[in-house]
């Protein structure tokens, strides 16, 4: 069997994953499923269900569905930043300039904001998924598929050629599931998901549906949790230094199982169930070798199918004293479910201990149940110093900013 | 959260404001039509965008979304492609837009030089396209929807030429789907699916 990969020219082009083994001349051979498609049943196979497209150009500042928006009482939205297709993980500099990473357009932009107005420009392009921005002492980390780039003393050189750092963290190169989140923790390390390159299957534990953390020039990788199918989006609770990330469930296996997750990772190393146990003590009939029983129980289901990315624990004091220390978590929304759910945003109140939480709808509107349509796609929220709340939205290129006032 | 009957009523009061109009649409299409005299597409794709050129593509009638979704992947240096690099230079997000609404206005025709068919080709394409599923994205009828083209009537030497890309992962589309699809397809498989596709 040979691999034939061949890269596309341009440096950091997409790069090419599921490397295919070419079956040589073979009469019937059965084309593999793509991975979204991996795992359907029978009586699936003719679902019209797939995953809805991106939106690469920018949305018209009178069509971003910012009065479709919906917040509790006393809340406010107002369109922060727009323009920006794609936009999706956002990450703050020391100066107050928002970095925001993409997906399928390939591009960072950085947001600045001088008196009340925003601008934003493209800082970084042509990247495969460069999903992961994190800043750790004046130095912006992207992170794309297999490319890892550092941009030292951004704020007083926008303009700087970045360190490349890829060799040195050797990222897997799958595309699938190969997008990154990336924050830095309380102890400096820099932490991302490699999601499983595939909807469900046999693979590496060890390398991949893995939260991990590294030094920040790449040494010392060490997995910090197994079994998490895709996270993109996790955050540390205030108060305990302890991980909690947003996590992806499988597809094709229902319109109401398995649940979305968010888990606590308070034990390095520990293995939260994906391939085997999924959302609510969900067995996957297509992996029993372990069981449920034999894992950590999720703090709280996120929806089935419901697309929970990026998250942050609220530590402002803008919100109302209910709302501190909860977890924000943006909901994507379904592509694999009949009835659509998600494209909101929730929050989840941890107890004490921190090992169960309740969710709760916070921003809604976005979804149009009458015709099963959506209007935009929250992705990634963040707290600003002031306790206002960036939330972005890929299908419309645009950041909104919550704001509450008695 | 409110309840599904109030959230209707509250977006369907705001829906005219923000879906596109016909009118709207029309103009696009127009600023798209001169945009595309403008770069020559037509040297290429042909005067109404039915392509007589061997390997490249007809546009008429094509996704809108497609289109849009294309061009940004071209202009962007994400889909390297020599003869789409200058015409795509510069073009503006609205220009985008505005080629896709030309060219989805157009009518779509099969290729001036399109071959008779060959019913052994065509069976046999048909019975790998049944097999491949190509109608679940690509519609039964092979027209497509949003991001995914419509492929029915379409130059078969660009169809072969460009799932052997797929194939070959010489070509991504907005996402990694067609190259798992035609995994390990030989020449001849592909030749049969493209001779059907280019024949429906």
């Amino acid at each position: 069997m040979s691999h034939r990969v061949r890269r596309a020219a341009l440096a950091g082009a997409l790069s090419l994953s599921l490397a295919a083994p070419v079956l040589a001349q073979q009469a019937a051979a059965p084309a593999a499923p793509p991975s979204w498609a991996q795992g359907r049943s029978a009586d699936q196979a003719n679902s019209p269900l797939a995953p809805h497209a991106p939106r690469l150009t920018a949305t018209p500042a009178d069509r971003i569905p910012l009065d479709s928006l919906r917040l509790p009482d006393g809340f406010r939205a107002e369109v922060w930043a727009a323009g920006m297709p794609g936009a999706r993980m956002m990450t703050r500099g020391e100066d107050g300039t928002v970095y925001v990473g993409t997906r399928t357009i390939g591009r960072v932009y950085a947001v600045r904001d001088e008196g009340g107005t925003r601008t934003s420009r493209i800082l970084a392009q042509r990247l495969d998924n460069p999903n992961g921005v994190a800043v750790r002492d004046g130095a912006l980390y992207v992170i794309a598929i297999n490319r890892v780039l550092r941009y030292d003393n951004i704020a007083a050189n926008p303009n700087a050629e970045p360190v490349e750092l890829t060799g040195a963290f050797a990222l897997p190169s799958e595309a699938h599931h190969g997008w990154k989140f990336a924050a830095f923790g309380p102890d400096g390390k820099l932490y991302m998901n490699v999601g499983v390159p595939c909807n469900t299957c046999t693979f590496d534990e060890n390398r991949h549906a893995l939260i991990v953390r590294y030094n920040p020039d790449g040494t010392g990788r060490e997995v910090m949790g197994h079994g998490i199918r895709n996270s993109v989006g996790f955050a540390w609770r205030p108060g305990t230094n302890v991980l909690y990330a947003s996590n992806n469930g499988r597809d094709w296996a229902g319109n109401d199982a398995p649940d979305d997750t968010l888990h606590r990772l308070s034990r390095p190393g520990e293995h939260h169930g994906f391939p085997y146990c999924s959302g609510n003590a969900w067995q996957d009939p297509g992996h029993t070798g372990r069981r449920c029983s034999e894992f950590p129980a999720p703090v709280a289901l996120l929806g089935p199918h419901a697309a929970a990315l990026g998250m942050r624990f609220y530590d402002g004091t803008m919100f109302p004293e209910a709302y501190r220390g909860r977890a924000f978590i943006a909901r994507h929304g379904s592509w694999n479910r009949d009835n659509k759910i998600g494209f909101d945003v929730v929050t989840v109140a941890l107890n004490e201990d921190g090992t169960q939480g309740r969710m709760e709808p916070f921003l809604s509107g976005m979804l149009e149940p009458g015709d099963n349509s959506f209007r935009g796609r929250p992705t990634d929220v963040l707290v600003l110093p002031d306790g206002s709340m960036l939330v972005s939205d890929e299908q419309n290129g645009a950041i909104y900013r919550i704001t509450y006032q008695r | 959260m409110r309840t599904p009957s109030l959230l209707a009523i509250g977006l369907a009061l705001l829906a005219p404001a923000l879906l596109a109009s016909p009118a709207r649409a029309q103009d696009a299409a127009r600023r798209g039509e001169a945009l595309a005299a403008e770069r020559n597409c037509g040297a290429c794709h042909g005067e109404r965008a039915v392509s007589g050129t061997p390997s490249f593509p007809s546009l008429a009638g094509q996704q809108r979304e497609f289109i849009a979704l294309q061009l940004v992947l071209f202009r962007e240096g994400l889909r390297d492609v020599e003869a789409m690099r200058a015409p795509s230079e510069g073009l503006t997000d609205d220009q985008v837009e505005e080629l896709g609404a030309y060219f989805a206005s157009l009518p779509h025709a099969p290729p001036p030089d399109r071959a008779r068919r060959n019913v052994g080709a065509f069976n046999n394409g048909a019975a790998l396209a049944s097999r491949l599923r190509c109608g679940v994205c690509h519609l039964p009828n092979l027209v497509g929807q949003n991001q995914v083209p419509h492929i029915a009537g379409q130059r078969e030497d660009y169809l072969a030429g460009t799932l052997k890309a797929y194939r070959d992962n010489n070509r991504h589309g907005t996402d990694t789907q067609m190259n798992a699809v035609v995994q390990g397809l030989t020449d001849a498989q592909i030749d049969a699916i493209a001779h059907y596709v280019a024949q429906r």
